[in-house]
């Protein structure tokens, strides 16, 4: 009796048509939450991207239609995880774009390493989420290098000899960045003179930055997110400091400035790629993109662009819907022309790029410089 | 000597935001002994009524958005009572905690939804040049927003103190607080006094909400963390006192604001309420509190 009830149950749960037809791809995207601007680029992109695959891959002789599947993961790590082990085992994905920001990633790669299904986050540059792993890649370069980015352009281009750094110590992101800027910066001949830290979602930074205050850095870095950093210049300046500040690819978003306003003018950050970009396939993705959406597009939403194209192509290359084969095309990927440059993986989940530095005018991002590794 | 008075300042600041918020949870628990986890929100819906006024009606000074955002709030707080709380009075204290937990979360959610989840500045028009005399004597930047802030704090938890202590309102509502079962034999509005023990609290909440996004930010789930930190206040203080609402929340803001000036960032909230704990577990009932003296 129970069990008569319970089989047709189990049929329904366990989807019980299977669809051969479809290539599924799961998206971990901070859809809300914190970071919810990022969320919407993230979205964007893979809509521009499931609109360029309307006509779907053949695959060893079967027409299949490309489905991505794109999961609210409120950029929190435990969430991310659901929505791994939700796309995994309940939509039968062949591989993950995502998570955004690295601890999210960090909390989802294990469970696609586990599973061996590929996972391609675009924006995550924190060491850690490829180390070690197999299944694992990303389109962006990786803290070190953009740390050391910041690192030599304060004391080459700003000429700078005394820094301090206010970062948010809960974020695998913003700690991985901090520390590399700090020992680069002093390997230069600089001076860290204040290394303060806060937590995710404070939004009083008074104290910390009237100790910076105190010790009167000619720069201040700020390796955190576009929705904190108006804040924490702002009442930098209220409190006098009068430092050149710095950034990394978290400040990429139109909210730094929305939110900022001329408080952020004169401020740098590196980044993965400038909206002034000029390579016929950032032309491409920029004119089509801010013609849809009525945005300019930012890093994130490039560089998923860039992750989502890179996966459909290891799948062509691979010629079959199996994470494994397309893990070691994307491994084997050389020379993929994507709007954030050239990807090549060498033996690792870290593609080898170069990053940029932009500068803030009257609200603008202008290009300033490239460095390349 | 600068820095000392800078951080003071910053004390000062945050202290008046947690003690604006700490009052609303003292006040309803002195009164009907309900611990309203929903009232962190409160301050957050205060906040985002003044920005939605200033954004929909951006000619309108900042000394009428803030007095019209309270009231708002003020009856957000009341209907919040009627709805929720009323029937719960005499209900058990699981079903009441659920409930004000539930409240908070549809709170945070409807904002989320009306609004969105973007971090939102109120843009106050006040000045934020820097107090040219401090900055001049003392080299301490103080800008004048601030300031305000410090001093509108003050004034309204001064207010509240005479309301409390000097009028027949007052009166009612600590009598209440001492027996809310004989007091209306009195012939006193119990449900009066209670909704407007509730309106005030959540008027206050909405002044720290407006300050708070002027000063800083709001984003919609700022009320869980800043509510906590305030009942933590409230509870340090001494749950129930006034005065101990305002004592405990300068005493948190000083706590954290030290352990970030003399020993590490990484230590705030570690050390803060390390301390704290240590505090009750020497005075239990808070700094102002009494030890309840019920018969059994």
């Amino acid at each position: 009796m129970k069990s008569a009830l319970l089989l047709p149950i189990l049929l329904v749960l366990s989807g019980c048509k299977p669809k051969g037809d479809e290539l599924k791809i799961g998206v971990s995207a901070p859809l809300t939450g914190d970071i919810s601007a990022l969320g919407q680029s993230t979205r964007n992109a893979i809509t521009l991207v499931q609109e360029e695959a309307s006509a779907g891959l053949t695959l060893g002789g079967r027409q299949m239609k490309v489905r991505f599947i794109v999961e609210d993961d409120e950029n929190k790590p435990e969430s991310t995880a659901t929505v791994f082990q939700k796309l995994i085992s309940q939509d039968k994905v062949v591989a993950i774009i995502g998570s955004q920001s690295s601890k999210c990633s960090n909390a989802g790669a294990p469970i696609a390493e586990a599973a061996r299904i590929p996972q391609v986050t675009p924006w995550s540059t924190n060491p850690n989420v490829t180390k070690g792993r197999k299944f694992i890649f990303r389109a962006c370069f990786i803290d070190p290098f953009q740390g050391r980015v910041v690192a030599q352009f304060a004391t080459g281009r700003l000429k700078s000899r005394t820094a301090a750094v206010v970062f948010d110590v809960a974020s695998d992101y913003n700690k991985g960045i901090a520390e590399v800027f700090r020992d680069e910066f002093t390997r230069l001949g600089g001076r860290i003179v204040g290394f303060e830290t806060y937590n995710t979602k404070d939004t009083d930074f008074s104290a910390q930055l009237t100790k910076v205050k105190g010790a009167n850095p000619e720069v201040l870095f700020l390796p955190n997110y576009f929705n904190e950093v108006p804040l924490q210049v702002q009442q930098a300046r209220k409190l006098g400091l009068t430092a050149t500040i710095l950034g990394g690819d978290g400040w990429d978003n139109p909210e730094l400035v929305k939110l900022g306003g001329a408080v952020m003018d004169g401020a740098y950050f590196s980044n993965h790629y400038s909206p002034d970009a000029d390579s016929p396939v950032a032309r491409t993705f920029i004119a089509k993109y801010t013609a849809r959406f009525k945005a300019v597009p930012d890093a994130a939403a490039a560089l998923t662009y860039d992750s989502a194209r890179l996966l459909l192509q290891a799948v062509a290359t691979a010629g079959k819907a199996d994470p494994r084969a397309i893990r070691d095309a994307l491994a084997a990927t050389s020379g993929f022309q994507g709007v954030t440059g050239a990807i090549s993986f060498a033996g690792t989940g870290d593609p080898v790029k170069g990053a940029v530095v932009i500068r803030i005018e009257k609200g603008k991002f202008v290009f300033d410089s490239a460095v390349n590794p | 000597m600068g820095v000392l008075v800078q951080q003071l300042l910053n004390v000062a600041q945050l202290g008046a935001v947690y003690a604006l918020i700490a009052l609303g949870y003292s006040m309803v628990y002195g009164i009907i002994r309900l611990i309203n986890f929903a009232h962190g929100d409160i301050f957050m819906l205060g906040g985002f009524i003044g920005l939605l006024i200033g954004v929909r009606l951006p000619w309108l000074p900042v000394y009428v958005m803030m007095p019209l955002a309270m009231i708002l709030t003020a009856l957000a707080g009341v209907l919040v009572e009627r709805v929720a709380y009323r029937r719960l009075r005499n209900a058990n204290r699981m079903s009441v905690v659920i409930t004000t937990l539930g409240v908070g979360i549809f709170l945070e959610n409807l904002v989320r939804l009306t609004v969105g989840p973007e971090t939102r500045q109120i843009r106050s028009g006040m000045p934020t040049a820097s107090v040219a005399w401090l900055q001049g004597h003392l080299g301490v930047y103080v800008t004048w927003d601030k300031v305000l802030i410090i001093l509108v704090s003050f004034s309204l938890m001064a207010i509240l103190w005479l309301v409390v202590n000097r009028t027949l309102v007052g009166t009612a509502m600590r009598a209440v607080a001492d027996n809310k079962d004989v007091v209306p034999l009195m012939g006193v509005n119990l449900n009066l006094i209670i909704a407007g023990t509730f309106a005030i609290g959540s008027a206050l909440a909405a002044a720290g909400g407006i300050f708070y996004g002027q000063a800083y930010a709001l984003d919609p789930y700022m009320g869980i963390d800043l509510g906590w930190k305030a009942f933590i206040a409230a509870v340090i203080g001494g749950i129930g006192s006034i005065e101990g609402a305002v004592l405990g929340s300068f005493l948190l803001a000083g706590v954290e604001v030290a352990t970030v000036a003399y020993l590490s960032s990484n230590l705030k909230n570690g050390i803060a309420f390390g301390l704290l704990i240590l505090l009750l577990l020497v005075w239990p009932w808070g700094i102002m509190g009494k030890p309840g003296m019920r018969k059994v």
